[in-house]
């Protein structure tokens, strides 16, 4: 499980290095507006392939690019039935709260379970290597942390249960 | 004359086919011989000359993996490889990289890091930008 995991996210690191070469660009439809051209997709022009970076058959990473804007979708290990739910709850926890993030995408693109939305002026107010260090260690965490959670599930119900259970006894 | 370019696409594309299976013996056959790097060598030239539809891209790409499956030496293939291949092998692991298929994925990511070292994120923008000759 380690062994690809240092080869995947150096693949999604040096992918979006390449792919993060975004600039301001005004909306060419309507006058004074200024749209993330990947959300519109209403220009082919516009676009640049889209990449799919599969590690194994559940976990995958999406990324689109255009000209001013850059979409990263995630989809996170889900081993059984639990993992599955902790994991919705706790990225939709994070989702709920976008604003903060900043460039967290408050939908999920449809079939992944998380989504990061990075525009032009992302990259001129905030660091590029930084930005992508920053989507490289969340990947890193997400795992930790749905296994600690599964965990502390799993040691309160034991817990729960063996009080209940005493008064039987 | 819509219809004439389809009769001669059609061609076109039988013939690709029939080139690309000549392609795929070969490349078996050096296989065989224990010459992993030489048979990539053979799948990955002539590429573009082969665009053609869904069917031809599909029949390349078997032929591709299969030669990519056999590589063992990573850093020894890419120093014997042209510099000229590059891109195009840079496309065919992405392709490999967007299956989702465990083993291919594996052989994929490691070619990857290792390519990329050598290459340059050029390669990756190359590919990225190239909506034309996709494979």
């Amino acid at each position: 499980m380690a062994s690809t995991l240092r080869p995947y996210l150096t693949c999604i690191r040096n992918t979006l290095d390449a792919a993060m070469c975004l600039q301001n660009f005004p909306c060419q439809e309507v006058e004074r507006h200024n749209k993330p051209e990947i959300e519109l997709k209403s220009s082919p022009e516009l676009l640049l392939n889209p990449v799919l970076i599969c590690r194994n058959e559940s976990e995958k990473c999406l990324i689109e690019t255009s000209i001013n804007s850059l979409r990263i979708s995630l989809k996170v290990k889900q081993a059984d039935e639990l993992e599955n739910i902790l994991t919705k709850k706790f990225l939709r926890f994070l989702s709920m709260r976008a604003e903060a993030f900043q460039v967290l995408r408050r939908k999920p693109v449809q079939g992944y379970d998380i989504s990061f939305l990075i525009t032009n002026y992302h990259c001129e107010e905030m660091q590029k290597h930084k930005l992508i260090d920053f989507i490289v260690q969340f990947m890193e965490d997400i795992d930790k942390e749905i296994s600690e959670l599964k965990m502390s599930v799993n040691t309160r119900g034991r817990l729960v249960a063996t009080e209940f259970l005493k008064q039987f006894i | 004359m819509a219809r004439a370019g389809s009769f001669v696409e059609a061609d076109n594309a039988e013939a690709i086919i029939t080139r690309i299976e000549h392609k795929s013996r070969k490349i078996e056959s050096l296989l065989k011989q224990y010459k992993p790097v030489e048979a990539l060598k053979t799948a990955l030239e002539g590429t573009y000359a082969m665009t053609g539809d869904e069917r031809c891209k599909s029949a390349h790409w078997i032929a591709v993996h299969r030669a990519l499956m056999a590589i063992k030496d990573v850093d020894g293939m890419l120093s014997s490889l042209d510099p000229e291949y590059y891109d195009i092998l840079m496309k065919y692991l992405y392709r490999g990289l967007a299956t989702g298929d465990r083993p291919t994925c594996d052989q994929c990511l490691r070619i990857h890091e290792k390519l990329t070292e050598k290459a340059g994120l050029g390669c990756i923008l190359r590919f990225l930008t190239d909506t034309v000759n996709t494979v």
